[in-house]
Formats: structure tokens, sequence, C-alpha cells
């Protein structure tokens, strides 16, 4: 239950402060930074050799990129295609408008099968319904069997990554966590040990656990399969062994035909693990006789995604296939981590996800949280412009502002006003340049620079010196210029 | 209205609305541009060797054989490997379940059975030389998903003539979509723990893989 109180604490947009705030616990916290810059530089050396070597990466990217918004477009053909024909191979197809939706149907899947445990592979989409704790308050025990996943129910600890979720706890933290949780006094900090550790824990829960949850990395439309890419076979335990299985996904996880997948298994471990190709993906098609769980459902989740779908500048978001290569190539995630974007999906495609599944009701500081330096589109395997997503968004938050009552109590509303006046008036302005030049001489030094400033003007000044101002404005200089006669 | 349209209704109609898209998809799906590399460029003596590189960079091991040494093949990786009780897949060939070792040939066994066996031995539908990668397509003498899972040591065979050097060469190798499908690349592996590769997780913590110097 603890963990449940922990979800809604940190990780619910709704819920969390705004990320300026959110991040200063992260930048006072040494030991997190090392963790998470110790993780992200393995992972880009290794994703950078892998991308060198292949030679038609720019074309494979140009590839996803057409077939995923080509998804996207005719979304609603190909979930219809994909549902009829996972219907004809023996699965049963749900859909959920939200999140407490898919979460309810997958308690009454699990409650009509008369399950009351279920083992679950990592998936984002049910981190993002909040599923555990509601399945939990449903009287279903939940077991995650991912090691990172484990890493953190154990330890009442949030995923701050997409693909590697514990990339913030180091070995030390892990023992303590799998010590004092599995009861193991004399444990060492060996990942080796620490692994087998968890192989023990959940080798028992694997063969008895009667039911499976898992997400999907792709839905094919033509066949009505489902891929899972994965890489410690704790997908396979599940997808293999239980008798029950429900997979829970976007709508926007579907690609048109089989074949497509040589595309996207080329660019997708290269771009979140840095390897050839990960140790295992799956693939499977309804319910096959003698060979995997015998009652196989699918609950497909909207949950916002149809709003993104309208905007046509939005919309590439969803191309999004989940490797977090913009997360290991953000200057600003490599200093703050992924706790603190307040969301399941952290980085850069977080900062424009989140928002939007918000409908900009909550998370509104997200589409700030950039330089813009635009390093995540540079490595997006499917070529989403997150730059020019985020700058999308950040005008339609300014707009909901723009139209808000509070603006008139923020002190950069009147700011901006006052320049605004300023800046459209030229003898103001001249006014003014004179006046500051007045006041800031009082503080600019004898080396020309101004060091400390008072009130808001030092927090500027509380990091980087200013530049005095000049004893000429330009335009000064230009009307008393000596005019050489031409 | 939506209160009482179905959550399927609800969904399509508001994807619908969104994308405003009535053509059918068919027709751009033709279009989309596919200038990756398709067609490797290595001759097959090349091939084997990349996928036999790979292959063990993944720490899986790797032994050749020709054709009719395959089963003394098998039975010299048996014993090297230590273990006695080993699975089969019902469709495996019999000269390959070599005598002086324990068999349990899958049919239909309990999970608990499987699991007791220290090792199996399988066929594959396809090795991709590029990435290292064995397909599996669970045909009989590939066996089911979870024979491949359970036990800790994994022997594969592979024929030289399966192995093709690009990720599409494979795809094209499918005449029609196969129902399951498990790629696998390396034993079972984790990173979670500081980035460090741990092998065998859950999987198999030993691949071997057999190469059968057919012609190809």
């Amino acid at each position: 239950m603890s963990h449940a109180a922990a979800a809604r604490a940190v990780l619910d947009p709704a819920h969390a402060p705004p990320f300026p705030k959110a991040a200063l616990p992260v930048l006072r916290n040494p030991q997190l930074r090392k963790n998470v810059a110790h993780a992200i530089d393995v992972i880009q050396s290794k994703r950078a050799r892998l991308v060198a070597e292949k030679t038609d990466w720019q074309e494979l990217r140009a590839s996803a990129s057409a077939i995923r918004a080509h998804v996207l477009d005719h979304l609603a053909e190909y979930l219809e295609q994909f549902e009829a024909r996972c219907t004809a191979a023996g699965g049963k197809v749900h859909w959920a408008r939200d999140g407490a939706e898919a979460n309810r149907l997958v308690a009454g899947i699990l409650r009509d099968e008369g399950v009351n445990q279920a083992i679950k592979i990592k998936t984002m989409t049910s981190a993002e319904t909040q599923m555990n704790p509601a399945l939990e308050a449903a009287g279903i025990s939940v077991f995650e069997t991912d090691l990172a996943e484990i890493i953190l129910q154990l330890g009442e600890d949030e995923p701050s990554h997409i693909v590697v979720p514990a990339l913030h706890v180091n070995r030390a933290q892990v023992r303590e966590i799998f010590s004092r949780r599995m009861e193991i006094p004399d444990l060492k900090d060996d990942p080796q040990v620490l692994t087998a550790a968890a192989r023990h824990y959940l080798r028992q829960k694997f063969l008895t656990v009667p039911a499976a949850i898992s997400g999907a990395n792709f839905f094919i439309a033509e066949t009505g399969a489902v891929a899972i890419v994965e890489s410690e076979g704790n997908g396979r335990m599940c997808l293999t062994l239980p008798r029950v299985m429900v997979t829970l996904a976007g709508i926007e996880k579907v690609l048109p035909r089989f074949a497509d997948l040589e595309v996207m298994l080329q660019l997708l471990a290269r771009s979140a693990t840095g390897e050839r190709m990960n140790p295992y993906t799956s693939l499977w098609t309804g319910v096959t006789a003698g060979d995997g769980p015998q009652s196989f459902h699918v609950v497909l989740l909207d949950n916002g995604r149809s709003e993104i779908l309208k905007r046509k500048t939005e919309r590439q978001t969803l191309k999004c296939i989940r490797c977090a290569a913009c997360m290991n190539a953000c200057p600003v995630y490599r200093q703050t981590g992924g706790h603190a974007y307040g969301s399941v999906y952290p980085g850069p495609i977080g900062a424009i996800f989140t928002p939007q599944l918000m409908r900009l009701e909550h998370a509104q500081s997200l589409p700030y949280a950039s330089s813009l330096c635009a390093a995540c589109y540079e490595v997006c395997p499917v070529k989403i412009n997150i730059p020019e997503v985020l700058l999308e968004l950040r005008a339609r938050v300014t707009d909901r502002e723009r139209r808000s009552f509070g603006k008139f109590f923020d002190p950069l509303y009147w700011g901006l006003r006052v320049a605004n006046l300023l800046f459209s008036r030229a003898w103001l302005f001249t006014a003014a340049q004179r006046l500051g030049r007045i006041g800031l001489r009082f503080f600019t030094r004898r080396d020309g620079w101004i060091h400390s400033l008072p009130s808001v003007g030092a927090r500027w000044t509380m990091t980087r010196d200013l530049r005095g101002m000049p004893s000429q404005s330009f335009r000064q200089w230009w009307d008393t210029r000596p005019k050489e006669g031409r | 209205m939506s209160a009482r349209m179905s959550p399927r209704e609800a969904v399509l109609n508001r994807v619908r609305a969104a994308t405003g898209n009535a053509a059918p998809a068919a027709e751009s799906y033709a279009q989309l541009p596919r200038n990756y590399i398709r067609r490797g460029t290595l001759d097959a003596e090349e091939r084997v060797q990349l996928m036999i590189e790979r292959l063990r960079e993944y720490d899986a091991e790797v032994v050749e054989c020709a054709p009719g040494e395959l089963p003394a093949a098998i039975a010299a990786q048996l014993a090297r490997s230590g273990r006695h009780r080993f699975v089969a897949p019902a469709g495996l060939p019999s000269e390959w379940l070599a005598e002086g070792f324990e068999w349990k040939v899958d049919r239909q066994l309990e999970a608990a059975e499987i699991e007791q066996t220290e090792g199996v031995v399988t066929a594959a539908f396809c090795g991709v030389a590029n990435s290292g990668t064995i397909v599996l397509h669970h045909s009989p003498p590939e066996g089911r998903r979870i024979l491949t899972l359970l036990p800790d040591w994994h022997l594969c065979t592979l024929r030289a003539s399966q192995v093709v050097e690009t990720f599409p060469e494979y795809f094209s190798r499918c005449e029609q979509a196969p129902a399951l499908v498990t790629w696998i690349s390396g034993p079972s592996a984790t990173a979670d723990i500081e980035m460090t590769r741990i092998k065998g997780v859950h999987g198999p913590r030993f691949l071997v893989v057999i190469l059968v110097r057919d012609r190809s």
C-alpha cells in the first residue's frame, strides 16, 4: 500500500510540483546525479558506436518515420484490422477510453478468470494508468518481474527512465533493498549476485502465478500479432507460463504489416540500449493450442491519445516507439534525472507527451524543461521533431495563461507589459536607457563589470557577472559620429 | 450521446474525427520510402563468419560441423556441458537424441517437468548474421516456446544455408507471417544495475550453437 501512496505522491502529473521545483532535490543530491550520469554515459557511447556502423541509419529513420506517420493517419482502419485478426486468432480485444476504465477492465478480466495474483512485464502504459494500486485495491496481488521494476517495487521507489527504470539506483542501494525485502542478510553488492537473487526470488512466481499482464511494443494489423522487445527473459516467462494473459497498450502502437518490423527492430535496440539486437523479441498471435496462455486479452487504451491526434504538429508525438534515446541525449535530463518530470514518461518525450495526456491542465511547466538544443530530434529513430512540439505547447500554455485571471498576479506579466510600452515608443525607450545607465552606475565596479545586483537582478548576478552599461548607446554614437563628406 | 456508446465506438469515433481520413491505407502504404539496405553484400563464407563472430560477441558458444557429423557433434556438446537431463521438442530428429543421457520428449510436458531438465536441444528457422540473431518460428523441431525458456542451457543447430546477412532478407524468407516468433540474440541478459551486462536473468544462461556446414 505504501507503494501506491508513493506513486500518487511522486509520479502523478496531476499532483506533481512544477519541473523547476521538482528538479531541486535531485540537483542537490550528488549520489543520484552521479548514478544517472554514469548510466547515461555508458548507453550513449555504446549507441554512438553501433549507430555509426550502420551505413543506412538515416534511410531506416526515414522509413520508420514514414511508417509511423502513415499509421497515425489511418489509425482507425488499422485498429479495426488488428481487432478483427486478433479476434480471429482467438484473442479477445477490449477498448478503454481512459486509464480508470482500463484498470477496471483488467481487474474484471482477472476476476472472471478466478485469479487473484498476476505477474507483470514492465509496461509504461500500466504505470500511466496507475494500474498496480488499482489492482491491489481490487484484491489482486501484482508482482513486477523486470529486474529494475523489482528494485523499484521492493524499494518503494518510482521509475526514472523508460528503458532502464532504476538507473538512478546504484549497486549498494540495490543490495540494501534486496537484503531487506528478500531477507538475505549476507548479500554481496556484486551485480552478478544481485541478479541471481532476483532470478531465484521470481522463479517460483513464474511457475505458479496463473495470470500475466504485459504492455506491447507493436501490434501488427495484418496478422493481429503482438510483439514484445526485452532483455531478461522475464517477458518470455510471462507470455508463456500463465494460463491467462492480458496485454494493455496505447492505440498508437500499431504497425501495418509483419515485415515492417524489419525497420523497427533494426532501430529500436540500437537506440535504446546500444546493442545490435536485444536478447529476446517475442511475437505471438492470439492463442496457439498447446503453447502459452489459452486465454488472451488485449486492452486498447485511448486516455487522451485521440486528442493528441487532432493537432497536426502534435500528432507526431504518437510516433514514439519508447526507445528513450531522447532522454539519454538530453542535457536537461542528464542533470535532473527522471523523477523531476513528475510523470512515468520523463525526458524530452515526456515533456511533450505528459502535458498533452493531461490536456495541458497539468504539467504545464514541462514544455519549458528544455534548452531547445534539438539533440533529442537528432537521435530520435522515428524523427519526432520534439523542439517543434515543445514550442507549440509553450504557445498553447501561454495562450491559456493569457485568458486566465491569475496572470494579473504574475510579476512577469507586469514586467512584460512595461517592456511592451517601452519598446513601442522611441522617446520612452531612450529615457529608460538613460535612467538605467544612471542607476546601474552605482553597481558597476572599476573593471567595467556588475558583480552583484539587489532584488530580482540578483537572480542573474548570483551565478554570473553582467557587463556594465557603456557610456554611450549605439544610437547616441550614430547621431554624434563625425560625418565624412561623401 | 457518448454515455450510451460502447467504449469501442467512442474510441474509434474520436480517432476517425481526429484524423478525418477516409482514404484507404493500402495506396499510401505502397508509397512509403524504403531506401534502406535490403540485400547483403557478403559471400556465403563471409556471411557465416560474421554470424559466428556476432554470436561469440554475445557470449554464445559456437562450434562447426559437416552435415554428416551433426549427431556426433550434438553428443559431444551434451557431454561437454556436464549435464544429464535434457528435454527435446517432439519434432526433433531421433538421431539427435544422443545415447547416454536422460531425455524427455515434449508431448505437452508440464512446466514443472521441463523445469527439472538441465538443457534443451532444438533446430532453428533462420540466422541473421548482421545482428547474430537466431530466429525460432516454433515449428515441431524448434519446439514450444517454453522449451527454450526454462532450461538453463540451450543447444541450437543452424545450417549455413539458413543464415542470411540482413534483417530484411529474413523477412523476405517468410512466405507468410508466422504466428509465433522468438528472435534470440545471445543469452538472456540485463544491464539494469549500473549498466553492467549480466548474463542469464531468467532465460537460458548458456547458448550453444552448432553451425552445420551444408551447401548454401
